[in-house]
């Protein structure tokens, strides 16, 4: 069958010092497309990305644009070839205006002059092509992450691409924005752009790809048809084996309330917040990005002040000035960016694990380090929460996303006097293999009697693990809802309400 | 209790010997005694007890030297040492010609680092936004600013009483006092850096200062800490300047700052935080300390010593950088 296609790699290896990042992995893109590219972390999905748009050159194989084979010496070849990729994190110049960072490398010159007036008009018809809600001379620092996604690819469509490269695009962003995404694919689709789209997220793919082509550790598995195949099997053939219960939900007898805040409140960000966790419970907090929920738990444990409230363990009202006070109380806080907040990445992982505890463990007058405790607690730990590492010194850089979010999780449970662990979006960006591993260590942990805080935009995984669900909107608790009575309509329902007054009406 | 996969994660500790011989320190270690061989042969007064005799001129740096340490660890920095060096010695020139009594002198000394080094760590806390470059690029111009109206029109000031001060510059055996004071600090410094809890908070700190707020640290008391200490050890730096140089004018302390970072970045400590230690700023203090005197008894002007320091430092830089790209081709070829 002679299929039309635009794009086709062929036996694709590519070398890094040490390790093979691609191992014959072969790839096929049908003119106007929407083709899914997943697998896990480390699988190889960025890397070849990066060989599609010539950043990186691949020891072996062949790639073909219209069927004829091509060479990209570098990134502005495959630009130059209509090819255009939008990167997780955008690559985009802050303190620039949207206009600039649309045209940068290929402005328009006339005559050695920049010629402000046509680029700013090119980019309002980019802007108004992809709905966007702000102007070209806003500042891009000044949007947000969804807004910025979108200067990206009104960059790509700029260039004339005809093929456009999605790298986890909606990780960061909320329903709602996601939505919006979508839009602007299908948009493009009918346009007759063709489109790869990395993502750890089935309901981009479902909603999204007619195909989906998985690779796994390096090696290229199969692609299939979205609607042929179910998604147990597409798990199975990106994790190698097979996921019987994604959320392991443990039947745990709920104890005595071990947590409750009443009225904590900061101007500008949260209003009269009151929640509380009992032992053994999970309990879900959700809402859209924005919320307030992070800001609400930060303010909790002392890392920002709040303007008034109170916060209660085991019934008694602990006062929190700093991050070590809430840590004294039995208050862990699993932070939502494991990468900047939660791991000193390049240190090992036995030093990040026991860091909280240090001094504890010392000896003496003068706080001497006891590494050979240490040593023998990071082993601990990281083997309970089975971490995928070789030595206890290996440095946090070198983990895939869910393994690191299992140090940060060790580095909790380090913590013996813990009672209540506030998870801050702890799957965001893990592979499907080491999420069920998360849920699973979450359900041990509820059994052995902790209080859990699961704070998560993922209806899912709420849905998934939680005994009672708060939603939150602007800055307020919205709801309140037992499992039996939640359901995604009613959970998106109450994230949304109140959304006619602005988030500084809500909070005053 | 192992996982449910069962793996075991390996918790001892290895150092070769082949990484301790290709450790930075042990490389100092070879220039240092490169530095002393060709020290003794360009020069025939380069011996044991001149050197040491002539030691304390420079050797007063060095106590400023450990606190600029812990300043770079903690990925911040100080320009304002070389100032305050300026301000402790001409105040305490102040005290001693009203005659106070030694003690009170040493404690003026001392107490104007230890206020110095306070104040910049108060603005670098509470205006946790400034870069420490900026502000204590302005408390430097703030500090030799006061140090110069106050030495008046002359633009210098010396001591009355010198017998005080004498005492401090003097020699125990063939050592000079400020050596075994140098030693004693060398030893409590890195034992801090090194041995204790609060020296893996700096690291944390300057590695990476969120996560250390997140772990439960302390890092602005971490940063006001750090910055008192070094101007304190400024102010015991200007004692011992005063000891050899028997008074302060305009130019005292300039340049001590950049000598003092030169020092701890040829001794492997990284300005960008989190990385080094204070074995190799030793050893790296004591070379270009050796290097001066050797190179200052062939009458080389000290304009032509600092070239060569320089040049020194920028191939010190460069070196780890092209082990590293070795490494890299090796690993290349391995793959391959």
């Amino acid at each position: 069958m002679s299929e039309d296609l635009i794009l086709e790699l062929k036996g694709i290896t590519k070398i890094f010092p040490g390790v093979k990042a691609l191992n014959n992995v072969q790839f096929q893109l049908r003119r106007g497309e929407v083709h899914a590219l997943m697998g896990e972390n480390g699988a190889g999905k960025s890397t070849f990305i990066k060989v599609i748009t010539g950043v990186h050159a691949a020891e072996e194989g062949h790639m073909y644009l219209n069927g004829k084979e091509v060479h990209f010496k570098g990134p502005k070849d495959a630009l130059e070839a209509g090819i255009a990729a939008v990167y997780q994190h955008p690559t985009t110049y802050p303190t620039l205006s949207v206009t600039e960072n649309i045209f940068i490398g290929h402005e328009f010159v006339k005559r050695g002059m920049i010629q402000w007036r046509q680029m700013n008009q090119e980019a309002k018809k980019l802007l108004d092509r992809l709905d966007a809600d702000f102007k070209p001379g806003d500042e891009m620092g000044t949007l947000s992450v969804a807004q910025q996604q979108m200067v990206e690819i009104a960059k790509a469509l700029s260039t004339n691409a005809k093929i456009i490269i999605l790298d986890e695009p909606t990780a960061a962003l909320t329903a709602n924005e996601s939505e919006k995404l979508y839009r602007i694919v299908d948009q493009l689709r009918e346009e007759g752009v063709s489109i790869i789209f990395i993502s750890h997220r089935m309901e981009d793919m479902y909603r999204l790809a007619s195909r989906v082509t998985v690779f796994r550790d390096s090696q290229y598995i199969g692609t299939y048809d979205v609607d042929k195949i179910t998604e147990a099997e597409l798990i199975k053939a990106m994790v190698g084996r097979e996921i019987s219960d994604m959320y392991p939900k443990p039947q745990v007898k709920i104890g005595d309330e071990v947590f409750r805040i009443e009225g904590m409140s900061r101007t500008g960000y949260f209003k009269d917040v009151s929640l509380n966790i009992h032992a053994g419970e999970i309990v879900g907090l959700t809402g859209l990005v924005g919320a307030g929920r992070t800001e609400t738990m930060e303010a909790v444990c002392g890392i920002t002040k709040a303007d008034g409230g109170k916060v209660f363990v085991d019934g008694k009202e602990v006062h929190i000035k700093n991050p070590a006070d809430a840590m004294k109380a039995g208050i862990v806080l699993l932070p939502e960016d494991r990468q900047k907040q939660g791991l000193i990445l390049g240190w090992g992982l036995g030093d990040n694990v026991i860091l909280p505890v240090q001094d504890e463990l010392a000896k003496g007058p003068f706080k001497v380090k006891n590494e050979a405790k240490e040593r023998e607690l990071a082993k601990k730990y990281l083997e309970e929460v089975d971490t995928k590492a070789v030595t206890i010194f290996d440095p946090g850089s070198s983990l895939s996303g869910g393994n690191q979010q299992k140090v940060v999780v060790a580095k909790a449970l380090v913590q013996d006097n813990m009672k209540v662990l506030i998870m801050d979006e702890p799957t965001k960006g893990v592979d499907v293999g080491a999420k069920a591993e998360i849920y699973s260590i979450m359900g041990d942990l509820a059994k052995k009697g902790y209080g859990i805080l699961l704070i998560s935009s993922e209806m899912a995984e709420i849905l998934g693990m939680s005994d009672r669900i708060y939603t939150m909107c602007k800055g307020r608790i919205t709801g309140c809802l037992d499992i039996q009575e939640a359901s995604q309509e009613r959970l998106l329902e109450l994230s949304m309400e109140n959304s006619r007054t602005t988030g500084k009406e809500a909070v005053k | 209790m192992a996982g449910k996969s069962g793996r075991t994660i390996d918790a001892t500790p290895k150092t070769s010997i082949k990484s301790r011989v290709l450790s930075w320190e042990s490389g100092l270690i070879v220039i240092f005694i490169a530095v002393l061989i060709f020290g003794s042969i360009v020069s025939k007064s380069f011996t044991f007890s001149n050197v040491l005799r002539e030691m304390p001129k420079y050797l007063s740096e060095l106590f400023m030297m450990y606190a600029m340490g812990f300043i770079l660890v903690i990925a911040e920095i100080d320009i304002s040492v070389g100032a305050i060096v300026c301000l402790a010695g001409t105040m305490t020139c102040f005290a001693n010609r009203a005659g106070a009594p030694l003690i009170v002198q040493i404690i003026v000394c001392i107490g104007v680092g230890f206020l110095c080094g306070c104040l910049n760590g108060v603005i670098a806390t509470h205006f946790q936004e400034l870069p420490t470059m900026i502000i204590t690029l302005g408390t430097q111009i703030i500090f030799r600013g006061i140090a110069e109206v106050s030495m008046g029109s002359g633009g210098s000031v010396s001591l009355s009483d010198t017998m005080g001060f004498a005492k401090i510059g003097g020699m125990v055996g063939p050592f000079p006092i400020a050596f075994f004071l140098i030693i004693i600090a060398a030893v409590i410094f890195i034992f801090v850096l090194s041995r204790t809890t609060f020296g893996r908070k700096m690291y944390a700190v300057g590695s990476n200062r969120t996560a250390a707020l997140y772990a439960g640290i302390p890092v602005q008391k971490i940063r006001q800490i750090c910055f008192t200490l070094v101007g304190t050890m400024a102010g015991v730096c200007a004692l011992f300047l005063l000891a050899t140089s028997f008074g302060a004018n305009t130019t005292t302390g300039q340049g001590f700052e950049m000598d003092v970072i030169a020092m701890c970045v040829f001794g492997g400590i990284a300005t960008t935080g989190g990385k080094g230690n204070l074995v190799g700023a030793t050893i790296a203090g004591f070379t270009i300390v050796c290097l001066r005197i050797a190179l200052g008894q062939l009458n080389m002007s000290g304009q032509t010593i600092l070239v060569i320091i320089g040049i020194l430092l920028i191939v010190s830089a460069l070196i780890p950088g092209i082990n590293q790209s070795v490494k890299n081709r090796r690993k290349a070829i391995a793959a391959k």
